[in-house]
């Protein structure tokens, strides 16, 4: 019986990141985007200089969302995150987030981050990223330690040998 | 059927092992975490403290937590809604494997509060059935075999000891640790190197510190951290039984008879012993025993007195802190106070015991360490500005840049008594069960306002130090949050059968063989983090044990 429960949870966070989030407003669909595409370019947004230190973020996503550790709740809290900064961004300038200027997505982003939910999602997107940009490289961000090079900081001995996924 | 069948594989289980195993008798141990060496510990700062490898997910094992307030009404939270996480650690050697190893004995006073400092109203505070003389050999021997590093200087709260030194010499300080020491000098303070259980050089058949930048939450990978596993479990030849969740004890009038299991399959098993011994952590100890109820004990194993599970206490106070800024250093300074690795170590027990408008007080110790390395929770503690805003971009680029580089956040952390009160118990949710369907445990929530008072006056006390030593944003937090790898209580010890669960032998009242070997016993905590009593009660119930067993020879 806990084995079937498990099988069921893996096979609803296997869509997660790719799976499409419909944009309304009111009733009439909007536009289509997908949880990796917003993040991705939301990590780039918030901290550009992991992308100058050589460290690409937005495939640790993917840990994230099929990760047994981190709840449902956390997931789908992210995934509505996304759809409301989307809708944030089609009523502030009729376009998904991704097809936003940079001036427009900041403006965005300052926009969400005074609301409560804005903040919170914020954060997480935040959280996520620099366990990317800061965690041990074998998590796949953290390019060469470069995060950690950044701020003078040397890790703790011993290294893990693999990812706790 | 084995002599003995050990519950729970931690502080307060291991020495029990040990001693039993290595004096010949047939010993198992039923764990329900995994078993792991010194070369699979890491430090991975995401599998360790923020995906919590250690500790059941709470979808799967929880608790339901009822927060009261002076009025009586309380406010529900199921911990795997809130995240309100209660698990210490689940693996052999419990969460002493995770430990910092800040060791401290309780004072003679700490054996009898109510008589030294009388009553409190609205508090359970009782006595002990025992005094430090009868425990002071036990912490002599925790010293020596799971290993005690320190200097002992003179100071007015100096408990009594047997041996004049520790066995072993203390470990390395960090630089800015001599600031600290003049800062209290011209303060007046006595300060004292913190006593751990870390091995300051290789003994004992265990390698020493190699200052790992790593300590508390990880797991030690030289096995000079005094875990349980790493100090005893590995030294002896006790049979354990990993992935062995044990959700019931049989019972007889008399005896224990059985203790059932289930693996994470959801098998089931069982064990017979002449004696049991429970040690799964203060919480899942009452919650076990109230789970094991059957026509004898209808209300819960070993709960003739209707106490079990009640006067719940953990380590009352709370935690300040500093920043050190190379603005105000020079560049010698601020090499040393950049050095990584080693301790900080430095502790103040001078208000251990305190006199405030003509009033005597129990106080309590303050432990002053460096703020965690762990170094993705140091960058967003950052992320927002002083207004309470969100920062991105070169913003926050900046600032992290500079905070980490350039700064260090000096810490300390106060440990007073939690005073016991009706409002602060063990129970099980009748309707709520973990994926073994089992009844989960509640733990019923108060803290005494005299908790805080007592807090407060340390935590300011302390500040001073921080002050001198020229920090800036000094703060503290004092509050009635409960640590929950700080916990004691649920069974006390006592002489009357009818107000305690168990003898002072640690024995249940109840029943002839049935031993409580954590932290449940403990009617009062004392003003210390918990471990080095756990342990060294734990030896002193060993000698009780093994002279029944020699009885039944
Ligand atoms: C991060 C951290 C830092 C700490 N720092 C300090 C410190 O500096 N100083 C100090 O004195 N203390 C410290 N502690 C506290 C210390 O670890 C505990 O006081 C001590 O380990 C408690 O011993 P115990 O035997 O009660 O529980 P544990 O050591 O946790 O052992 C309980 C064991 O029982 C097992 N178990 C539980 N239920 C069952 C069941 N039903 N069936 C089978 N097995 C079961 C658990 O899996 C666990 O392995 C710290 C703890 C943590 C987590
Ligand atoms: S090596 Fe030292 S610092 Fe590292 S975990 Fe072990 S005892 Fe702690």
């Amino acid at each position: 019986m806990i084995v079937n429960l498990r099988f069921r949870r893996t096979f609803l966070k296997a869509g997660f990141l790719s799976s499409a989030v419909f944009l309304m407003d009111g009733c009439s669909l909007f536009g289509i985007t997908t949880p990796i595409d917003t993040i991705s370019v939301m990590h780039k947004d918030l901290f550009p200089e992991a992308r100058h230190l050589g460290i690409t973020t937005n495939s640790y996503m993917y840990i994230v969302f099929s990760h047994p550790r981190i709840s449902e709740k956390d997931k789908i809290f992210l995934k509505n995150g996304v759809k409301w900064l989307n809708e944030e961004a089609l009523k502030m300038y009729k376009r998904t987030y991704t097809k936003l200027s940079s001036p427009q997505r900041q403006k965005v982003l300052e926009y969400v981050t005074q609301i409560e939910w804005g903040d919170s999602f914020v954060y997480d997107v935040m959280n996520y990223m620099f366990e990317a940009m800061l965690g041990d490289p074998v998590y796949g961000g953290n390019n060469h330690e470069a995060g950690w090079k950044w701020l003078n900081f040397q890790g703790g001995q011993p290294r893990p040998k693999k990812a706790f996924l | 059927m084995y002599d003995v069948c050990i519950i729970g594989s931690g502080a307060g289980g291991s020495p029990i092992a040990y001693e039993l195993a290595n004096a010949g008798f047939n010993v198992v141990v039923l764990e329900k975490g995994e078993n792991y060496t010194e070369s699979d510990f890491n430090k991975d700062e995401i599998g360790v403290t923020r995906r919590d490898m250690f500790t059941p997910p709470l979808n799967e094992q929880k608790h339901i937590i009822n927060e009261y307030k002076a009025d009586g009404t309380f406010t529900r939270y199921d911990g795997e809604k809130s995240g309100w996480n209660f698990w210490n650690g689940s693996l052999v050697g419990g969460s002493s494997n995770l430990m910092s190893g800040y060791f401290h004995r309780l004072k003679p006073n700490d054996f009898k509060l109510k008589s030294v400092y009388g009553e409190i109203k609205g508090a359970n505070v009782v006595d002990w059935p025992i005094s430090y003389e009868d425990l002071e050999p036990y912490y002599d021997k925790v010293e020596k075999v799971v290993g005690v590093s320190g200097k002992i200087v003179k100071h007015k709260q100096q408990e009594p000891r047997s041996s004049a030194g520790f066995p072993y010499p203390e470990l390395q300080t960090n630089g800015a640790t001599k600031w600290f020491d003049v800062a209290c000098k011209e303060l007046n303070y006595e300060f004292i190197p913190t006593p751990r259980a870390i091995l300051s050089q290789n003994a004992l058949g265990r390698n020493g510190c190699y200052y790992s930048n790593f300590c508390g939450s990880y797991g030690c990978a030289s096995g000079a951290k005094g875990s349980g596993r790493a100090a005893l479990l590995q030294k002896c030849n006790a049979k354990i039984i990993t992935d062995a969740f044990v959700y019931k004890l049989e019972s007889n009038d008399k005896k224990v008879t059985r203790a059932y299991y289930y693996t994470s399959h959801g098998i089931r098993h069982s064990v017979q012993a002449k004696i049991f011994v429970l040690s799964a952590q203060a919480i899942e100890s009452s919650r076990l025993l109230l789970n094991s109820k059957n026509k004898y004990f209808p209300n819960g194993l070993a709960n003739s007195s209707g106490e079990l599970g009640k006067n719940l206490i953990f380590s009352a106070g709370g935690t300040g802190s500093g920043r050190f800024v190379f603005e105000k250093l020079t560049q010698k300074q601020q090499e040393e106070l950049m050095q990584v690795g080693l301790f900080f170590n430095r502790s103040l027990q001078e208000w251990y015991d305190y006199k405030d408008k003509g009033k005597k007080y129990k106080g309590g110790t303050v432990d002053f360490l460096f703020e965690h390395q762990n170094l993705i929770s140091r960058v967003m503690r950052e992320v927002y500005n002083e207004n309470g805003n969100l920062l991105w971009g070169d913003a926050l680029k900046d600032k992290l840049h500079k905070r980490l580089t350039t700064s260090r956040m000096l810490t300390f952390e106060v440990f007073n008594d939690w005073l016991p009160t009706d409002k602060c118990f063990v129970g099980v949710d009748e309707k709520v069960k973990d994926k073994y369907g089992v009844h989960v445990g509640v733990i019923n929530l108060y803290g005494h306002p005299h908790d805080l008072e007592v807090g407060e006056y340390l935590a300011k006390k302390s500040v001073k130090v921080l002050e001198k030593l020229g920090c800036e944003e000094i703060s503290y937090d004092i509050s009635a949050a409960p640590p929950p790898n700080l916990v004691a209580g649920g069974c006390r010890f006592g002489i009357d059968a009818t107000k305690s669960v168990l003898d002072k032998n640690c024995k249940a009242h109840d029943l002839d063989n049935l031993y409580v070997s954590d932290a449940s016993f403990m009617p009062t905590g004392g003003s210390v983090p918990y471990t080095w009593t756990i342990y060294a009660n734990s030896f002193r119930i060993a000698d009780v044990i093994k002279i029944s067993l020699k009885e039944k020879l």
